[in-house]
């Protein structure tokens, strides 16, 4: 290349629409003489346009409702807190309030002999082990969804006996999602919802059915008394069809 | 861009509100997850740095300086996170014939997208810094003064790393037989 390297600095500055107009008249007399320059000129000109041409990514559906649910927006100062406030203020205790909240729509909803109400007690103390991460139990498997009707994620956590599917997922119109465990002898022990509620449930012998709509975050728990390997068969539908199908699965290795 | 109203809304974060909040995030979700991509060449990747970029915003919405303009921050950490995540990955090199996403499509594939996935994968072999200025230009729109603003680096620098670093994709595509 011959090209004095001004030239080029000009030609780029031409192409990026950020060059003036004495140096544009500068441009223009180079290249009205230099063939080898508008070679150049025309080159960069095409890599630009196809720089310019990459697609634009759509994010996935579910990020923004993620980042939304995590996002530590800070809150404004308020007046002093009453007793209750106070209470339930951490997230554990917070989630623990949902719980209950939920154990009351479970109990309204489901089969009673799906639920051993006794154990109620013994899964209370789990239910801040999604809200708060210093609680640590063993996670076997997180599913993601990313259909246009529902997407968002599925975990499998365990502590002991108890089971614990963790679903946090945004649907656009109402879904129905089955759950069927392999095992005949897991049974359901509860259902809690953090910062939603509209979740039905509805529970069977080797299978339950959840029916939701919009953002939502709530946990199923199931009691696998043998403790032994498992397989969770999740079916998510719309409009009567089925739009995604998982699996998560439990070991004793785990 | 429109930075008053970034700074109106950063303002409001703030003070708790969760329509701003909300508002910045529709805003700069695209651009930022588009930039994290092409910085990373893995969509996987992409997600896990916008969450990082936004946490962090919004963690630090204390130290934001409204004499600066939001978009400029907000671009600087997705580029600083994705180039950590290349470093974390042991990825930071400039890969010689990355072609992981790049693979020839089907036959039937228009031949502009062959050339999107060329051009992709042509960036993947240039290195973070060049590929940074790259894409603010190029899929950011930024001017070489705003790139300069997001990189803190002079305006001189931002000329000359662009030009060579079309000059590599240039060779790139051209040894590739796209262009």
């Amino acid at each position: 290349m011959t090209i004095d390297p001004k030239y080029f600095e000009l030609i780029q500055a031409d192409i990026d629409g950020q060059i003036n107009d004495a140096e544009k008249t500068k441009l223009e007399n180079f290249l009205a003489d230099s063939e080898e320059g508008r070679a150049v000129y025309e080159e960069l000109e095409t890599l630009c346009r196809s720089l310019d041409g990459m697609p634009s990514i759509e994010p996935p559906p579910h990020l923004r409702h993620v980042l939304l649910n995590e996002a530590p927006v800070k809150t404004a100062p308020r007046p002093t807190p009453g007793l209750l406030q106070r209470l339930f203020s951490g997230p554990a205790l917070g989630y623990a309030g949902m719980f209950v909240a939920g154990v009351a729509l479970t109990l309204a909803l489901v089969d009673s002999d799906q639920i051993s109400r006794g154990a109620f007690d013994e899964v209370t103390g789990l239910v801040g082990t999604i809200a708060d991460s210093q609680f640590v139990v063993p996670e076997h498997g997180t599913i993601s969804v990313d259909e246009s009707e529902v997407a968002g994620t599925v975990t499998l956590r365990s502590a002991g006996p108890i089971l614990i599917v963790d679903f946090d997922l945004s649907a656009r119109q109402p879904v129905e999602i089955v759950a069927e465990y392999s095992d005949k002898t897991i049974w359901f022990n509860g259902f809690a919802q953090l910062e939603s509620s509209g979740t039905s449930i509805a529970a069977e012998t080797g299978a339950i059915k959840l029916n939701m709509d919009g953002k939502r975050r709530y946990a199923v728990y199931l009691n696998n008394p043998g403790m032994r390997p498992a397989t969770i068969d999740l079916q998510f539908m719309a409009d009567d069809r089925v739009i995604h199908e998982a699996q998560l699965s439990f070991s004793e290795a785990d | 861009m429109s930075e008053p109203d970034d700074t109106r809304l950063m303002e409001r974060c703030s003070n708790g509100d969760r329509q701003a909040f909300e508002t910045l995030l529709a805003r700069y979700e695209k651009p930022v997850f588009n930039a994290a991509y092409r910085m990373l060449n893995s969509p996987d990747d992409a997600r896990d740095v916008t969450q990082t970029v936004f946490l962090k915003v919004f963690e630090h919405l204390d130290q934001y300086d409204p004499k600066y303009r939001f978009f400029s921050w907000i671009y600087r950490i997705t580029l600083n996170e994705s180039i950590n995540w290349l470093k974390k990955t042991n990825r930071l090199d400039a890969l010689e014939g990355d072609t992981a996403d790049t693979a020839s499509g089907p036959e039937q594939e228009a031949s502009n997208q062959q050339l999107s996935e060329g051009m992709q994968a042509a960036l993947m072999t240039i290195s973070p810094d060049y590929r940074a200025v790259v894409i603010l230009k190029h899929l950011l729109g930024c001017s070489y003064q705003e790139i300069s603003e997001v990189l803190e680096i002079p305006e001189k620098t931002v000329k000359s790393r662009l030009y060579t670093a079309r000059q590599l994709l240039q060779e790139t595509l051209t040894e590739r037989g796209l262009h």
